[in-house]
């Protein structure tokens, strides 16, 4: 039976719409200084070379430029990187990438500004480039950094694949592509700063990691913690770009030397440019079933081009090793990934850290088996998927909150219904339609390393409730969902709450806004602040209630005596009369709470270990139309079943699910960054409002029995099963396959072609 | 872009003027929908920006006598809501259908279209099977030219840079088989990979008795095919012939653009779009 709650699973308005609504200038863009100076970045124009001189005199003389700064300038550790510290903020003896920055200029008006990076001289020396990965492994191949071109390999080892091979009756080999990815967020990176009164470098950012941006601004000025505060601006999507230093590295130079306002904000451009991308993977993956669609093993051989730095590309590796098993059970694995520097902008995170990617390989397969096996797609699905019991490719066994079951049999009555419709019969002379099934799974939190969050719960003598949180709140509300989760466990209104967020001043480390951790780990954080508080309203109460402890409860701002056959005023006392009495004996009001999902890490040998505490499932249906004369899809409609333990703000779950789906689309039939090639959004496509189908979401609640109130995440899943269900749909519809996202007109064209569809056809009514 | 001044005449005759005194140093903007991106990427430079958008002398869809006037100032989504254009140019009206998007279809106009010498511009095939032409205005007085005359190539505007476009004059048509179609890479705001309008009737034993038809998009700058027209006028349509129609036009437009990378994917599906787009006259 599931629990009765007062405020989780409402869908409450959302913190912050408000002012959003009004246009206050909460965006780091439009913040308010006085007479701020304007920075921009002179960015590489090699691929990869040594930067012998930077002359700045010509663009110093410009009206308006006050200063330039080069890596000289930077008085502590020139070097960046949330996993491996391989990236400068500013160029020293080469460039590796056209995104790398060379120089900044601080200057009082854009257009000096603009003047000055043209007229800054730089003495390149080129060096040989690569820009493909398995290029890049080959020992005579250009060398990036000092130790090489290979960052990181992940190994999964576990049983005997080739051996399972020989006794399967259907194996699979094939090799999967997908391109580099622009994460196109609505708000270009951006930030703003001042020198406080007392000193400190105030920074505003559009950032989805306040506490690690300050962490990385000290060591590269060389400063004490609190002599830098940053604060999280509003923030206009992230999905991993904003993860990375963009702007607060160069805020803070300009600080440190110039100690007035400053504001640095990307263009369109710029953003494209460079700031992390999708990493684009090759994967070579081969499985095989027995005669029932049991699947037995899996070899996969992976490899993650991280352009010129690390960013979170040892994550990326990581996380595709682990799940390119799919959501299924398999006992022989067999796989290694591997992820490699090239000379192209750098690639890091970006919603679904690989998981996206490898979930276009394992669908794929799974079909492929279906189809040889002559199996339906959903049974054999249905067949393989994880269970309560189940054992991974890692070898942690799966003991609760195991939804992919329940989310495959959420959709197959809308599977079954088109299925019968006689979806892909041949009834048009030039169209066909097909429908398809992904499925996924994705570990909440990082792969095998500790990810703890904290928080801050107080109270004020008067029963006034702050709830402190370095959770940056990038658009997918997670400050709501906090609120309402404090609010459950203190028996209050979100709204009494009042919120501090993202500021590195007030509140403690909370980890990264990625890998859907936040409602999972934050939540839990504050859960355990707020009982703590809550045990000591508790205690006093006891005192004035004359009950014990086990009768109370949280309600309206009070605590009650439960049950009580009547309501009397005798059996509640409230909050500002238990906060008073507390404080009077000097008992604490203000807790700190913490939570880390406990997590094993993964054998570098043989990769077993328990890298997640919980996983998310999910399954999408997509039923879509191709036009076989020129290689159009249309999508007909999407059906989104998520498992996400418990919705704590259904709306947000839809959100993230449609916006997800709309994403998955870009990702499976246009989205493809080329260095060089695209500068902007007129030659990127995302999908329009045109392009997306009716979405239909299921959200399905296996509760997490380690998560707050049973949540686990839904971020990154909504967007991983997309491209999948595409794919297979397209498969479906053809009868020919796409290895190679994105599947766009000429790739759909040519599986057309090559599957004997080009041209006016028989039509059969029926 | 900051140091642009910004000129709106009221009447033609002050527009002109103002050209005249500035020509050189004056771009003439209606929608701005292509001018303030080329502005913004630097590739336009212009001491002036001219607005033609509100001239009364540029407004307005019409039949006047025989000919069918559009003035050079319509938006996007007059044509997409003009009843005289589904009536008599009815592929210039589906043209506006998949057009930018609406914010945009409200500000971008026809003559912008045509001006910009875009190869992807959208009104340009229906305009060339409507054998159009543009009134053009200069202190001189008025002259007409073709559509086809007014690029030279892609972006490349012939105009003499006094002149105005005020109108754009169509032989109307009132045909039974008429559209437009484009390929983009998505459904909408994509610039056309490929587009065609045409305009067809049938006589009374089913042979097609009157075709037009123009590829956009793929040439430098869209044109009528006559030899396409030619094949097909005459014939009983089945899909046999529409589809080797197809290869033909095919054919014909790789041998103007030369084998490049793309041409794999465009050979085959101008073949297959020219199919999709035709087989109502099947
Ligand atoms: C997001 C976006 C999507 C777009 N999608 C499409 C699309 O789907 N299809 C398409 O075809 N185009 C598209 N475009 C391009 C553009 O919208 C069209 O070309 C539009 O018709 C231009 O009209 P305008 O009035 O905005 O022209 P402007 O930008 O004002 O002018 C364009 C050019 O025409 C000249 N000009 C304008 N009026 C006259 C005149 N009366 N006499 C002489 N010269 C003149 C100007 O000097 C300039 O050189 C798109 C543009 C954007 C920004």
């Amino acid at each position: 039976m599931k629990p009765e709650y007062n405020v989780i699973g409402k869908s409450l308005p959302r913190t912050g719409s408000v002012d959003r609504l009004r246009g206050a200038p909460v965006f780091a863009a439009d913040i308010q200084l006085e007479n701020p100076l304007i920075l921009k970045a002179l960015r590489s124009a090699h691929d990869h070379a040594e930067v012998v001189a930077i002359d700045v005199s010509k663009a110093l003389a410009i009206e308006g430029v006050v200063r330039i700064f080069t890596a000289a300038d930077i008085p502590g550790k020139n070097l960046l990187g949330i996993i491996n510290k391989d990236q400068p903020l500013l160029a020293t003896d080469k460039v590796r990438s056209r995104s790398d920055a060379v120089a900044l200029v601080a200057a009082e008006t854009e257009s000096a500004a603009h003047e000055a990076l043209a007229a800054i001289s730089v003495t390149y020396n080129p060096l040989p480039s690569v820009t493909d990965p398995f290029e890049a492994l080959k020992t005579d191949a250009p060398k990036i950094h000092p130790k090489g071109n290979l960052l990181f390999s992940r190994k999964i080892r576990q049983g005997d694949a080739e051996a399972a091979f020989a006794g399967c009756a259907s194996v699979i080999e094939k090799t999967y592509r997908t391109s580099m990815i622009e994460h196109n967020y609505l708000e270009p990176d951006a930030g703003a700063g001042f020198v406080d009164t007392d000193g400190t470098l105030v920074i505003y950012a559009s950032t989805q990691n306040p506490h690690y941006d300050h962490k990385e601004v000290v060591t590269l000025l060389g400063l004490g913690d609190n002599q830098v505060r940053i604060i999280q601006a509003a923030t206009g999507g992230g999905f991993g770009s904003k993860l990375d230093l963009n702007v607060q590295g160069f805020i803070g130079l300009a600080l440190f030397h110039l100690k007035r306002p400053v504001r640095h904000v990307y263009t369109r451009e710029e953003a494209y440019l460079a700031t992390a991308k999708r990493h684009p993977l090759t994967l070579t993956v081969k499985t095989g079933a027995d005669a029932d669609g049991r699947l037995k093993a899996i070899k996969a051989h992976i490899v993650c081009d991280t352009g010129a730095y690390g960013s979170y590309g040892i994550a990326v590796a990581s996380r595709s090793a682990v799940h390119v098993t799919g959501p299924y059970e398999i006992e022989h694995v067999d796989i290694e990934s591997y992820c490699v520097y090239t000379n192209k902008p750098f690639c890091g995170a970006m919603r679904g850290f690989g998981a996206p990617q490898v979930a276009f390989a394992h669908e794929s397969q799974i079909d492929l088996h279906a189809r040889d096996l002559g199996m339906d797609p959903l049974d054999i699905r249905l067949k393989n998927c994880l269970r309560v019991g189940s054992k991974t490719g890692t070898g942690q066994v799966l003991t609760a909150s195991v939804g992919i079951g329940e989310c495959l049999e959420a959709v197959k009555p809308y599977y079954r219904e088109a299925l019968e419709s006689g979806v892909s019969a041949p009834t048009h002379p030039f169209r066909r339609r097909g429908i398809g099934l992904g499925a996924m799974w994705y570990g909440i939190g990082n792969t095998g390393v500790q990810n703890p969050s904290t928080a801050g719960i107080e109270m004020d003598p008067e029963g006034h409730i702050t709830l402190f949180t370095g959770c940056a709140d990038i658009g997918q509300g997670s400050t709501t969902v906090l609120a309402q989760i404090a609010a459950e466990t203190l028996g209050v209104q979100p709204a009494e709450i009042r919120m501090v967020v993202g500021d590195t001043k007030y509140t403690t480390n909370a980890g990264a806004t990625s890998a859907s951790r936040q409602t999972y780990i934050s939540g839990n954080a504050v859960k355990d602040a707020c009982q703590k508080l809550g045990d000591v309203l508790m205690t006093e109460a006891i005192n004035r209630l004359h009950s014990p402890k086990d009768s109370l409860v949280f309600q309206d701002g009070h605590v009650v005596i439960k049950a009580g056959p009547e309501n009397r005023p005798e059996d509640r006392i409230d909050f500002p009369c238990l906060a008073k009495r507390i404080h009077a004996k000097g008992v604490p009001l203000f807790w700190q709470g913490y939570f880390d999902p406990e997590t094993i890490p993964l054998d570098p040998e043989t990769g077993a270990g328990s890298p997640y505490a919980t996983y998310a499932f999910a399954c999408h249906l997509a039923l879509l139309e191709v036009d076989t004369l020129t290689g159009q899809v249309t999508l007909e409609k999407l059906v989104a079943a998520h498992d996400v333990g418990q919705a704590i703000h259904p709306e947000n779950v839809i959100g993230q699910i449609c916006g997800g789906a709309a994403m998955g689309i870009g990702f499976a039939l246009m989205e493809e960054f080329e260095p060089q090639k695209t500068v902007s959004m007129k030659d990127y496509h995302i999908p329009t409002c045109a392009d997306v189908p009716t979405v239909i979401p299921i959200i399905v609640e296996s509760a997490e029995p380690s998560g707050p109130y049973g949540a686990k995440g839904v971020g990154e899943p909504a967007l991983i099963p997309t491209a999948p269900a595409i794919i297979n749909a397209i498969a479906r519809a053809l009868g020919e396959r796409i290895y190679h996202l994105p599947a766009n007109l000429e790739r759909v064209l040519a599986a057309s072609i090559s599957s004997g569809h080009f041209g006016p056809q028989e039509v059969t009514h029926g | 872009m900051m140091n642009t001044g910004y000129v709106r005449p009221r009447t033609l005759e002050d527009a002109l003027a103002f050209l005249a005194e500035n020509s050189g140093k004056t771009r003439i903007v209606a929608g701005g929908t292509d001018v303030m991106v080329d502005l913004r990427a630097g590739t336009l430079k212009t001491d002036y920006l001219l607005d033609v958008s509100r001239l009364q002398a540029l407004r307005g869809i019409e039949i006047i006598g025989n000919d069918l006037s559009v003035g050079a100032a319509a938006t996007l989504s007059e044509i997409y809501n003009s009843a005289i254009l589904e009536a008599h140019a009815p592929a210039l009206q589906k043209s506006a259908v998949n057009f930018a998007s609406k914010q945009i279809r409200n500000v971008a106009t026809i003559g912008g279209n045509v001006a910009h010498c875009s190869p992807c511009g959208d009104t340009l095939p229906a305009l060339a099977i409507h054998e159009a032409r543009a009134v053009l205005s200069s202190p001189a007085g008025e002259r007409q030219v073709p559509i086809e005359a007014i690029a030279s190539g892609p972006y490349m505007c012939a105009l003499p840079q006094n002149e105005i476009i005020t109108r754009f004059i169509l032989k109307p048509a009132t045909v039974a088989f008429a559209d437009f179609q484009k390929i983009g890479r998505r459904k909408e705001l994509a610039v056309a990979r490929m587009s065609m309008a045409y305009m067809a009737d049938k006589d009374a034993e089913g042979r097609i008795c009157f075709f037009r038809f123009a590829l956009g998009a793929c040439t430098p700058t869209p044109q009528r095919n006559h030899r396409i027209e030619a094949m097909l006028t005459g014939q009983i349509p089945d899909a046999a012939r529409i589809w080797e129609a197809g290869r033909v036009l095919a054919e014909d437009t790789i041998a103007v653009t030369g084998r490049r990378a793309s041409a794999v994917y465009k050979e085959s599906a101008i073949q297959g779009l020219f199919m999709r787009m035709v087989y109502p006259l099947v």
